[in-house]
């Protein structure tokens, strides 16, 4: 009944589920990205692709500004500003993550071993589906289309199994006759890996906390 | 229209300062803008005087017999205590100032309606009493239904900002019908105007105060609400809505700065916390006592100054 007194409130909805289709997006290419480099090696494809994440996480940074800056144009209460500017500050840091890894892998040409490719693309798999469950908690948390709750601790055991994934890969790194230059450059690599469950997980409790937060 | 000054004055003050307990905290958070806060506090200010403030106008008139002069005295008595304890930093109500004012004019006239007397301090007393027990029943109302709905983040904030808007709007209403009593029952007292005068000119000039000296208060005093959280804030001005309105129709005038200190009281203790400080509530009391004595002293030397004569030697 109110809906045209409101305008402002709809247009910063309407951007955050834009923000996290583009963050989907990023995601995607991501993942596009590493699968080209385990099956074909850095290249042309594999370029475009890393370029490809980039854009979106530009463009993911523009629409971050974007909300923020009408939030604060006397949208929704200091409080709330103050919630999903953390949020997405936070969610940011996934998208961070991931163009990290590609740059990484891309800067310093590195070639993964045989021995490690089939755990890290399994530690991969493991981490962008805690990065899917986030984007489901999150796009819950704004539509109220699900409980949270049982999210957390699915996205939580989701970020066990990416722990223990990356001690174990760091370990087979560390008992291989690797030169130990490149061991610590692979070290580096799997940590960086390692950086996106355990943002998503991050990500995942501040929209608990958030939720709760916002109960009487 | 001079004669009537004092008591301007005293609505005026009364609308710059108080205003901020009914809307200060959707200015200061900024979920509303300054004019339209003000355009809403002062069209139901005047609403709330016109159609529900002659019952608190009955009963100050009521305390004692009032002549033209007398009345003045006491207006100016009023918006001088007002005015210098606010300066001076001491705890002040209009409602209390303007009682003593009449106080003193009683002593002159020796001639006090104590029934009258005893009705407004156990309202005083009342006030933050029941702004307390009132918060704590709104917020645990509110808090149930907030819990029972299902709305998101922007769902929810937008009804905040709706309901902060009504209930800043039925606090002003219930601040006019409360407080014009304040500013223009000695001059119904005197015979100076008539009622339904005495309650367009009082609300006209609370109205006034708000349009043209509240914005400072309002971000100033909102933010103190604000540190609570904004559903305890809407809980806090709704509570003292209610209060205020009460008393209103009971027809004594009471502090709306008062009766906000015992809300927030209200939801500090049902949250936990400790939301006022011992001293807030000291200044209440001291207040209580103060202000009225302040007032009637003087009343009682504006009096004996206005009978001094020039006697050359």
């Amino acid at each position: 009944m109110f809906k045209f007194l409101f305008k402002k409130e709809r247009q910063v909805q309407e951007l955050i589920f834009k923000y996290l289709d583009n963050l989907r997006k990023t995601q995607e290419h991501f993942e596009k990205a590493m699968d080209c480099y385990f099956d074909f090696g850095l290249g042309e494809n594999c370029d475009f692709l890393i370029a490809q994440t980039h854009k979106f996480e530009s463009r993911a940074d523009d629409l971050r500004n974007d909300i923020i800056e009408m939030m604060y144009s006397k949208v929704l209460i200091p409080e709330s500003r103050g919630d999903i500017f953390r949020l997405l500050e936070s969610i940011d840091l996934i998208l961070d993550h991931f163009e990290a890894v590609l740059f990484m892998i891309q800067g310093q040409k590195i070639e993964i071993p045989d021995f490690i490719v089939v755990d890290l693309r399994e530690f991969i798999r493991v981490s962008l589906e805690c990065c899917d469950l986030v984007i489901r908690q999150v796009e819950a948390y704004f539509k109220r289309t699900e409980d949270i709750k049982p999210l957390v601790s699915i996205i939580d055991s989701h970020e066990s199994r990416c722990d223990h994934l990356e001690r174990e890969i760091v370990g087979k790194i560390f008992d291989s006759d690797m030169d130990p230059f490149q061991k610590i450059q692979f070290k580096e690599l799997v940590s960086q890996i390692g950086e996106i469950s355990d943002q998503a997980d991050h990500v995942s409790r501040s929209v608990y906390i958030i939720n709760i937060k916002r109960r009487v | 229209m001079t004669s009537l000054l004092g008591g301007i004055f005293l609505g005026w003050s009364l609308g710059a300062n108080d205003a901020a307990n009914v809307f200060g905290t959707a200015v200061s958070s900024r979920m509303i803008k300054f004019w339209t806060a003000a355009i809403l506090a002062s069209c139901f200010v005047l609403a709330g005087a016109l159609l529900e403030g002659q019952s608190g106008i009955e009963t100050l008139k009521g305390l004692t017999r009032f002549t033209y002069n007398q009345a003045i005295i006491a207006s100016i008595a009023a918006a001088c205590t007002v005015t210098i304890m606010t300066l001076i930093g001491l705890p002040v109500s209009t409602s209390q100032a303007v009682v003593g004012a009449i106080l003193g004019v009683g002593i002159l006239n020796r001639q006090l309606n104590f029934a009258g007397l005893g009705k407004v301090v156990v309202c005083w007393v009342g006030t933050p009493v029941g702004g307390m027990v009132l918060a704590i029943i709104v917020y645990k109302l509110l808090a149930a239904i907030a819990n029972s709905i299902n709305l998101n983040i922007f769902q929810s904030d937008i009804l905040l900002r709706l309901c902060l808007i009504i209930a800043g709007s039925y606090g002003a209403y219930a601040l006019g019908a409360n407080n014009v009593a304040n500013v223009t029952a000695v001059f119904v007292g005197a015979g100076m105007l008539s009622t339904s005068a005495a309650a367009l000119l009082g609300g006209l000039s609370i109205g006034l105060g708000i349009l043209t000296f509240s914005k400072k208060v309002m971000e100033t005093v909102g933010q103190k609400l604000v540190r609570l959280d904004p559903f305890s804030a809407l809980a806090v001005v709704l509570a003292q809505a209610v209060t205020v309105h009460i008393y209103a129709l009971v027809g004594v005038p009471v502090s709306t700065s008062q009766a906000v200190i015992g809300a927030v009281l209200g939801v500090g203790i049902i949250k936990g916390v400790n939301t006022i400080r011992r001293r807030t509530l000291v200044n209440i009391f001291l207040a209580w006592f103060i202000t009225p004595f302040v007032a009637s002293v003087f009343a009682l030397s504006i009096d004996f100054a206005t009978h001094l004569s020039y006697i050359p030697g």
